[in-house]
């Protein structure tokens, strides 16, 4: 019996193992014929349940801190801003709040917006937004109580704006209300951005006389207690604390005194339930495939389920392009100083193998520059084939240029045969350190010794790539996803000297050149669009000629619907917009 | 005993104050993400900011301030601080998360010993018969599969959502007791059973180790020479002795796993104090991840407790003075 037996055991073993990996691959489903999803918004069905998936928890929900992606897919449920994206629109913003768009005056130094009447908050405070609501909500902001991290940035510039972290809120003279409907900024100078600026949530209308007690606290107490003006709602208790569980769930009902007439939201569904924790994302991935009535919160599904969805399930996955993913190359490090040693560099990098350690071309296009597809200024700064530069040309990378500028540079073998080591940080788990190591490799195939350093996501920003002093010479797992769709704020932070700083830096490769430097501050003070697109544009084509990065993917988001889910994407966030979203 | 007990307790408070030190000093020695940064959001560079941050969460006193100052809280108030990350009181989150976490590991447990101990006694008692290599066999695959893997492959299989054959409740479907006892029940049948796996298999391998040693011993001849029953051998004399060592990594498991079942919770989306530890760690959360050590620390140490009081009823040998 005995050798029968394990002979039996073990066949059992392998057939239950088996079957449980063509359970894990299998999607289920039979090949789908088809397009993929557009994620485009359509009229839906008024009614039922919307439950969004998250891994982790959401970071911030009070409207004057919220500045994430996932955080913005509720809160722009929730709260009205001034100005806010309509899903399809990247460009510009729709009023909100606001009764129309901001009129310019004084050479664009003061902007006036109007603000419709009647949009009420929901309970409970039950009365009408107002002007000196907008006004508290952006003071508010400055305070560290409610520590916001682009309140100097974009709203630094009006008259009499404090630095962070105030104790109290003070009053900002450059923001007036001359009456419960007009709000008026002064500002020290013309800024286009600040107009697009007014789409954030932090003018989002914050009730003083309500709120204050709870922004007493630092930090402010008033995320949990928060008046919502949008169509939805956090559920409250009776004690009118919104009952949000953080790390398992918050649901978003109707708001009773949301009226359909103010709003251009469809707010389709009655009731939206976010379910945080699902950490392990391929099983939630495949729980909103199989499913009703789900849709991805805060993750994108792993390439596997990619792949198996766009074979398998395609109306039910979409792809949102994004932002757009490079590698910083620290221009302050030698031998990364020398102009030729970065061109070098740039022009042996296969992108397509760096492509596909994020799954391939369904994940986004090769790059050849840093503004993203849609985004404002893109045709200007070369579209699709990128600024005619030859060190971006090839996509697989092409050696015999790349020897040719290490010739340039000094090496007469065309390879690197210095003394430095190149310091990389990297991360240390997914695919951003299969990237890494990918990266790594092309780097040694120049002969540059790498000293690569794995460390966590959070760890490799906070502690490496964005602080200066640590002069790291290469971050192989950056990019930049803009605040909203301007030049500004994809070029201010990354590459304009001005923006280094000693903490928390994103000008990671330190470029620091006075030209560039001087065309963003001409740009910034632009408010025409055309002339901002333009503006822009060449400034892209600026700093790719400065090589001061390798980008190589502009990012295509992919998010994934229930069938019976009439998803919607917000373009300008990548990600569902919960507004538009229905059951079918 | 009751001196023994209040002794032993005076050490528990000496250990976790040793403990949450030892948390204090690795934080700040080992290269974490930086707690002001997070909060300001991944763009901000703005000093005033950050130095506000700091000054706001106290991270602008030198670690051994803070860690006085959060002692000083924590013996004085019961206070485990709030969140860097999301502003909540740290001692409520845990106390939250408590009764999903004991829910999981104390229904693991019974199950681990109820099919640990008879699988164990059996194949003590019939060794070297086929019933004793099956279920040797069966344990060897237990414990070399982990947890996580085991908890996907079950989903993939059973899951009512995602599985090939739909017959139990899948992950995120936790229910509280409070809420629905059925609800609560079946949403841990799974968790139950995986994370009862390899404890299980471990557990009969364990007893039938030491059972076999047992059953040689003199006395157990003896007993079987008055004429008592095979079971009543087996059972009264043999498995009480053989069992003590098992008493012994049982409390040990119970209270490691009240600190935290981080695989099985993550795996299912078991709302528990493993999952908040772990998101703890992965945010630079450090009150958050202070108190969830201090918790885990403080179940571990109870429950090493509670095994040796236990000791002195299983063994007579074993009496504490």
């Amino acid at each position: 019996m005995s050798r029968h037996a394990w002979r039996v055991l073990a066949l059992a073993v392998a057939a239950l193992t088996g079957l449980a990996i063509s359970a894990c691959g299998g999607g289920g489903g039979r090949d789908e014929g088809g397009a993929i999803g557009t994620g485009a918004p359509v009229k839906g069905k008024k009614g039922g349940t919307l439950k969004a998936l998250y891994a982790n928890d959401l970071e911030h929900i009070d409207p004057g801190e919220a500045f994430y992606q996932p955080d913005y897919m509720m809160v722009f449920a929730v709260h009205r801003p001034l100005y806010s994206f309509e899903p399809t629109n990247l460009e510009v913003a729709s009023p909100d709040l606001a009764a129309a768009p901001p009129k310019l005056s004084d050479g664009g130094r003061t902007v006036t917006v109007k603000l419709k009447p009647g949009v009420r908050y929901g309970p409970p405070v039950n009365r009408t937004a107002t002007s000196a609501d907008v006004k508290y909500a952006i003071e508010r902001a400055f305070t560290a109580a409610v520590p916001n991290g682009y309140a100097p940035t974009y709203f630094g510039i009006v008259e009499g704006a404090p630095e962070p972290g105030r104790k109290k809120s003070t009053d900002i003279k450059g923001i007036e209300t001359p009456d419960e409907e007009t709000i008026v900024f002064r500002l020290s100078e013309s800024s286009g951005a600040f107009v697009k600026a007014l789409s954030l949530p932090i003018t989002a209308p914050v009730p003083e006389d309500y709120a204050k007690r709870y922004d007493a606290e630092t930090p402010s107490q008033y995320a949990t207690h928060q008046a919502a003006t949008g169509p939805y709602m956090i559920e409250a208790g009776k004690d009118g604390r919104i009952t949000y569980e953080i790390g398992k769930r918050m649901t978003l009902v109707r708001n009773p005194n949301w009226r359909a007439a103010t709003d251009f939201r469809p707010a389709y569904v009655d009731r939206i339930e976010l379910t945080m924790g699902n950490e392990d994302t391929t099983v939630a991935a495949r729980q909103i495939l199989r499913g009703k009535g789900l849709i991805n919160g805060d993750f994108p599904p792993d390439p596997p389920v990619i792949k198996d969805a766009v074979r398998r399930r395609k109306s039910q996955i979409t792809f949102a392009p994004l932002g757009n993913r490079y590698i910083g190359l620290n221009t302050k490090v030698k031998p990364l100083d020398d102009l030729n040693v970065r061109k070098a560099i740039i022009a042996a990098s296969d992108r397509n193998a760096l492509r596909l350690t994020r799954g391939g071309p369904i994940v986004g296009d090769l790059a050849t520059h840093f503004l993203a597809p849609g985004q404002p200024g893109f045709a200007e700064a070369g579209g699709t084939k990128g600024p005619n530069l030859d060190f971006i040309q090839n996509p697989d990378g092409s050696m015999a240029l790349a020897a040719d500028y290490m010739k340039k540079a000094g090496y007469a073998s065309g390879r690197y045969t210095g003394s430095e080591t190149l310091t990389m940080v990297g991360d240390d788990s997914g695919v951003g350190a299969r990237t890494a190591e990918v990266f790594q490799s092309q780097l040694q195939k120049l002969g540059f010794k790498v000293d690569f350093r794995q460390v966590p996501h959070d760890t490799m920003f906070s502690k490496f790539c964005n602080v200066p002093e640590a002069r790291v010479a290469v971050c192989p797992n950056v990019g930049w996803l803009p605040d909203f769709a301007d030049g500004q704020a994809w070029f201010d932070p990354t590459f304009s000297g001005e923006s280094i700083v000693p903490e928390n830096n994103s000008n990671w490769a330190q470029l620091d050149v006075p030209a560039i430097n001087e065309a963003i501050d001409e740009a910034k003070k632009i408010t025409g669009q055309a002339e901002r697109d333009e503006a822009w544009g060449k400034i892209d084509r600026m700093v790719m000629a400065q090589a001061p990065a390798v980008p190589w993917i502009w990012d295509n988001q992919a998010n994934i619907a229930s069938s019976d889910v009439q998803g919607a994407i917000a373009r300008w966030n990548g990600q569902w917009d919960l507004s538009f979203t229905s059951i079918k | 005993m009751v001196t023994y007990i209040l002794r032993r307790l005076l050490w528990a408070a000496l250990l976790v104050l040793v403990v949450s030190f030892v948390t204090f000093v690795i934080f700040y020695a080992l290269p974490s993400a930086d707690p002001a940064v997070l909060r300001a959001g991944a763009r901000s560079g703005n000093q005033a900011l950050l130095e506000s941050i700091r000054d706001t969460l106290g991270l602008d006193e030198p670690w051994y301030v803070q860690y006085a100052q959060y002692m000083e809280r924590l013996l004085f108030h019961f206070d485990f601080g709030f969140s860097y990350r999301t502003d909540a009181p740290v001692r409520e989150q845990i106390l939250d998360r408590i009764p999903a976490t004991a829910s999981l590991v104390l229904g693991a447990a019974a199950v681990w010993i109820a099919v640990g101990i008879p699988v164990g006694v059996v194949s003590a008692t019939r060794r070297r018969s086929w019933i004793d290599r099956i279920a040797m066999g069966a344990t060897l695959v237990a414990i070399s599969a982990p947890v996580y893997w085991l908890g996907l492959v079950v989903l993939y299989l059973f899951a009512d959502d995602i599985g090939r054959f739909p017959l139990f409740k899948g992950s995120g479907s936790y229910v509280p007791l409070t809420e629905s006892p059925a609800g609560w029940f079946g949403s841990l049948l799974l968790p139950w059973l995986v994370l009862a796996a390899t404890a299980a298999a471990f557990y009969a391998r364990l007893l039938r180790g030491n059972l076999a040693g047992v059953l040689s011993e003199d006395y157990i001849r003896t007993a079987r020479a008055k004429g008592l029953s095979e079971r009543a051998v087996v059972w009264r004399h043999g498995v009480r002795s053989a069992i003590t060592p098992v008493v012994t990594v049982l409390g040990l498991d119970i209270g490691i796993l009240l600190g935290g079942a981080i695989l099985t919770e993550t795996v299912f989306n078991i709302p528990g104090v493993g999952r908040l530890a772990f998101s703890a760690i992965r945010g630079a959360d450090l009150p958050m991840i202070q108190g969830t050590v201090l918790i885990g620390a403080l179940f571990i140490i109870l429950a090493n407790l509670v095994v040796d009081v236990l000791y002195g009823f299983l063994d007579p040998r074993v009496r504490i003075g």
